[in-house]
């Protein structure tokens, strides 16, 4: 008799006892099922968290400045240094850095025919194009004379493109009207800004920012950011970079300074980590009851079937047959358990895909993971009674009543 | 088959309950050899040790010149396996397989193929007369069907010895003269068969009736040749 053999008598035996074996198959079949929903939400939180937390842009990192008052003085009125053309020059040095992106912000209320939307426009220089690799879809993007001539031009998204101009239209050249003020349109570009936190409704604008400057009264300078040449030293080179800045401009309440992205990311990971583990060792204990039900079924089939035990024996079947018979019949149990356990997982995924944003997959691993616990489950909690079985004598269970 | 000096106690200490005293008996290929013996005797005992389903307390047990009472329980179990084929009184079928499958049972723990498996225990279905009915499950099947069914597993793995505990004991007596006839058949055809009985009439059909009261042979003797 070979393991084969042993398998087809122990799912004759699970199909026999229908109700039975589904009800036993319960505990294991929720307790997979909820460790992998609960493994594949944590994993799907996580990528997304991460996404939307750090994904924007890993190899830019941006500076801030921090004022720090003088000790012992109450924190009082404080205002940003001044940030000029020189700062980006003496960014660009820095070691590391391999672009230098100087940005300004406006809010505007554009109109067009009968369409009306309030924007929020990016001031940005020529060098935002390659270093941001932003994709024009139509027209150009903005060339050094727009920015030092003050060109009265923008750039628009693909979403503002949709909602102010039809399909056939050609956006090139048109004139808009933002702020009661005229403004030509050079190009069409898609947002880098991830889809989520684009503004779907009216979508954005790129102006020249000696032009947001003039036009809206904010300074040419609002932010400044670093891309480093090696993705990998971000961290480092945005340190150098906030160092360099502050000794440049030689200040004394207050200093430039990055935020640690690596950090955070750490941070949120054992966050999320940890508190898998704790509701999926919740789920775990559903396996352990099931187990235990495996377990105890499993010992009332001993005791209904030791009559058969004992015709087995008589005619041939020697202990370790006995024993691997019900072994067999616990972890097939289990097993199937686990199996039906992943299917009701893939489905509750689905589901929890569909309801929200999580993007929560049943991954092969876990598969694999789920079916050879819910043996060990078989395999544990299957040896007791099957030892049980195997230890019977053959005489006794051919008496028994 | 040779005992010699067979004594069998069971429990332990105060609670020790002497069943066989010392049994010795030879028994030879192609006897037919009825035990009986009122219940309580010790025959029951005595057939699960020469079934090897059991091991006496003392006294040596030889099976064609080799020594098997202190052999380990999966050596017995091949025994069984091998050398004995089992019909009992209350059947014991496998209630959820069909006659073919109960029949060829125990050629599953012989590592026999499927398909011989299956052909053996048609043959052997055949051989007991009930060959339209092999698709049936036990509980469409007679009493006397049962035990045809049993006799017919008894036989498929072609033991040495057919080894039946009152086998007629669940079955009216026009059934068990049809049981008895098969028993006799094979014998004829040269199977050792030794039947445990307490019914004379079972007994008259063998050639060598034995007689155990209180745990010992108190009659041996040979009615046919």
């Amino acid at each position: 008799m070979n393991i084969w053999e042993s398998f087809k008598i122990a799912l004759s035996s699970i199909w026999n006892h229908k109700v039975r074996s589904i009800l036993t198959m319960l505990g294991i079949i929720i307790g997979v099922a909820a460790v992998i929903i609960i493994v594949a939400i944590g994993q799907g939180t996580r990528k997304q968290m991460t996404d939307e937390l750090f994904s924007t842009d890993k190899n830019a990192i941006d500076l801030y400045y921090e004022y720090i008052p003088p000790e012992g003085e109450p924190e009082t009125f404080w205002e940003e240094p001044e940030l000029t053309s020189e700062d980006i020059q003496t960014l660009a040095k820095v070691p590391g850095v391999k672009a230098v992106i100087a940005i300004n912000h406006g809010w505007g209320s554009m109109i067009r025919n009968d369409e009306r939307g309030d924007m929020q426009i990016t001031g940005v220089g020529a060098e935002f194009f390659s270093a941001k690799n932003i994709q024009m879809v139509e027209g150009r993007a903005f060339n050094a004379a727009d920015i030092d001539g003050l060109n009265r031009v923008v750039l628009i998204d693909t979403i503002a493109r949709k909602k102010f101009f039809k399909e056939t239209e050609n956006p090139i050249g048109e004139i808009i009207d933002l702020n009661d003020n005229p403004y030509k349109v050079v190009g069409v570009y898609e947002s880098p800004i991830p889809e989520q936190f684009r503004n779907k409704e009216t979508g954005e604008m790129l102006m020249p920012r000696s032009v947001i400057s003039m036009m809206f009264g904010n300074r040419e300078i609002e932010q400044l950011s670093v891309i480093a040449s090696d993705p990998e030293k971000i961290s480092e080179t945005g340190k150098l970079a906030a160092a360099t800045l502050t000794e440049k401009k030689g200040l004394e309440d207050g200093k430039y300074s990055t935020n640690d992205f690596e950090d955070y990311e750490k941070e949120l990971n054992k966050m999320i980590s940890l508190l898998t583990l704790l509701i999926g060792s919740i789920a775990g204990i559903s396996l352990l009851v099931g187990g235990i039900g495996v377990m105890n079924i499993m010992l009332v089939s001993v005791t209904e079937r030791t009559r058969e035990i004992g015709l087995r024996k008589a005619i041939g079947a020697t202990r370790k047959k006995i024993l691997l018979q019900f072994l067999i019949e616990a972890i097939t149990l289990t097993s199937l358990g686990g199996l039906l356990g992943i299917g009701l997982a893939a489905i509750g995924t689905i589901i929890v895909s569909q309801v929200s944003p999580i993007v929560a997959t049943v991954s092969p691993l876990i598969v694999l993971i789920g079916v050879s616990f819910s043996a060990l489950i078989g395999i544990i909690f299957g040896i007791l009674p099957a030892n049980k079985a195997s230890k019977l004598s053959p005489i006794d269970a051919l008496r028994y009543e | 088959m040779k005992l010699s000096e067979i004594t069998k106690v069971y429990g332990k200490g105060a609670l020790e309950v002497p069943v066989l005293h010392g049994i010795d008996l030879t028994i030879e290929d192609g006897e037919f050899l009825a035990i009986m013996g009122p219940s309580g005797s010790g025959k029951s005992t005595l057939m699960n040790i020469i079934g090897f389903l059991d091991y006496p307390t003392s006294g040596t047990f030889e099976l064609n010149g080799e020594k098997v009472d202190s052999a380990k329980e999966s050596i017995l179990a091949r025994l069984r396996n091998e050398h004995i084929g089992f019909v009992f009184q209350q059947f014991f079928m496998l209630p959820r397989d069909n006659a073919i499958k109960n029949v060829a049972s125990p050629l599953i723990y012989a590592g026999v193929s499927k398909r011989e498996r299956t052909e053996r225990a048609k043959k052997m279905l055949v051989k007991v007369g009930l060959e339209d009915r092999m698709k049936h499950l036990p509980n469409q099947l007679s009493g006397g069907q049962k035990q045809r069914v049993a006799i017919a597993r008894a036989l498929v793995n072609n033991p040495t010895i057919l080894l039946a505990d009152e086998p007629t004991g669940a079955l009216d007596s026009k059934t068990s003269e049809q049981i008895m006839k098969l028993f006799m058949q094979l014998n004829e055809e040269g199977k050792t068969v030794i039947i445990v009985t307490h019914e004379e009439e079972i007994a008259a059909y063998a050639k060598r009736i034995i007689t155990i009261k209180d745990g010992l042979i108190t009659n041996d003797r040979r009615v046919k040749p």
